[in-house]
């Protein structure tokens, strides 16, 4: 029972629950999804819960909290330039293939 | 008070969070889907204020809301799929079941990390202006920094090069 007040006396958990949360749904959408966009997304939606995880890691803790949110910004930075490049791949793939469906984009045979 | 307006602002963010995760990943048309990501990445810049962080969070709408989320809708609707394709039909039993596995899995194995290892956490988050932020930017972090910008600059190089890309013969 001291486990669980334990638990719920730490608003650390509570911050981690949602980013698992995030995490966990991006993983199931970019299996579930077919196009490239919406696997995409689903990446956004991981990268998402990997800041909000680092933030509240530095911001409730002793640790340097200037730090962690400075490496938050960083991965916002690379989800920007990640977003970037998988919109330049999915237009050309759309232009040489018709659509954006990942399973149908295959061109070797075996 | 206080402290009950917290839990109560946090719920309000966490299940806006999850209504909108759940919308992106589940919603047949893309455009619904990428509404539900910008509601999530919204409920997202609420628990940055709420762990006392307003830069991050203005950035978060500033860079995931603004310049992503454009993103993604250019690339909706430079794919547009005929219609009544979008990810309609029913799935397999056993993609099913591959999704919600490779879902959880990840998830309840780095559940099990952070309450194994959990730490002593306060409930009041650390305070950083913003001029600190820039301080540990250009001292510490001054690596990351210049590279970041030169991934930024690489990865739009590299757009527009494969945007110019002509069809070839054969």
């Amino acid at each position: 029972m001291s486990c669980l007040n334990d638990l719920l006396n730490n608003p650390l958990v509570y911050y981690q629950s949602v980013a698992l949360m995030l995490l966990g749904l991006g993983f199931f959408g970019l299996i579930w999804r077919k196009s490239l966009v919406g696997m995409l997304i689903s990446v956004e939606l991981m990268l998402n819960g990997a800041g909000l995880a680092i933030v509240a890691a530095s911001q409730l803790t002793r640790a340097d909290a200037a730090m962690g949110q400075l490496a938050a910004l960083l991965v916002m930075g690379l989800a920007a330039a990640e977003a970037t490049l998988v919109l330049a791949i999915t237009v050309v793939v759309a232009r040489r293939f018709g659509h954006v469906e990942s399973e149908n984009i295959s061109e070797l045979r075996g | 008070m206080m402290d009950n307006l917290a839990i109560v602002a946090f719920l309000a963010y966490a299940l806006t969070v999850l209504a909108g995760g759940i919308l992106a990943v589940l919603a047949r048309s893309l455009v619904r889907a990428l509404a539900g990501l910008i509601l999530t990445l919204f409920g997202v810049a609420g628990l940055y204020l709420l762990m006392s962080s307003p830069f991050l969070a203005f950035m978060q709408i500033l860079i995931y809301v603004g310049a992503v989320g454009v993103i993604i809708f250019f690339a909706v609707m430079l794919t547009r799929p005929p219609a009544g394709a979008e990810e309609g039909e029913p799935r397999p039993f056993r993609q099913i079941v591959l999704a919600t596995v490779s879902g959880l899995a990840p998830a309840a194995l780095l559940g099990l990390a952070c309450w194994k290892y959990r730490v002593e956490a306060g409930r009041v988050p650390a305070d950083v202006s913003v001029s600190r932020l820039g301080e540990v930017l250009l001292g510490p972090y001054v690596l990351a920094f210049e590279l970041i910008s030169v991934v930024l600059f690489v990865a739009m190089a590299g757009a527009v090069v494969l945007g110019f890309e002509r069809k070839r013969e054969g």
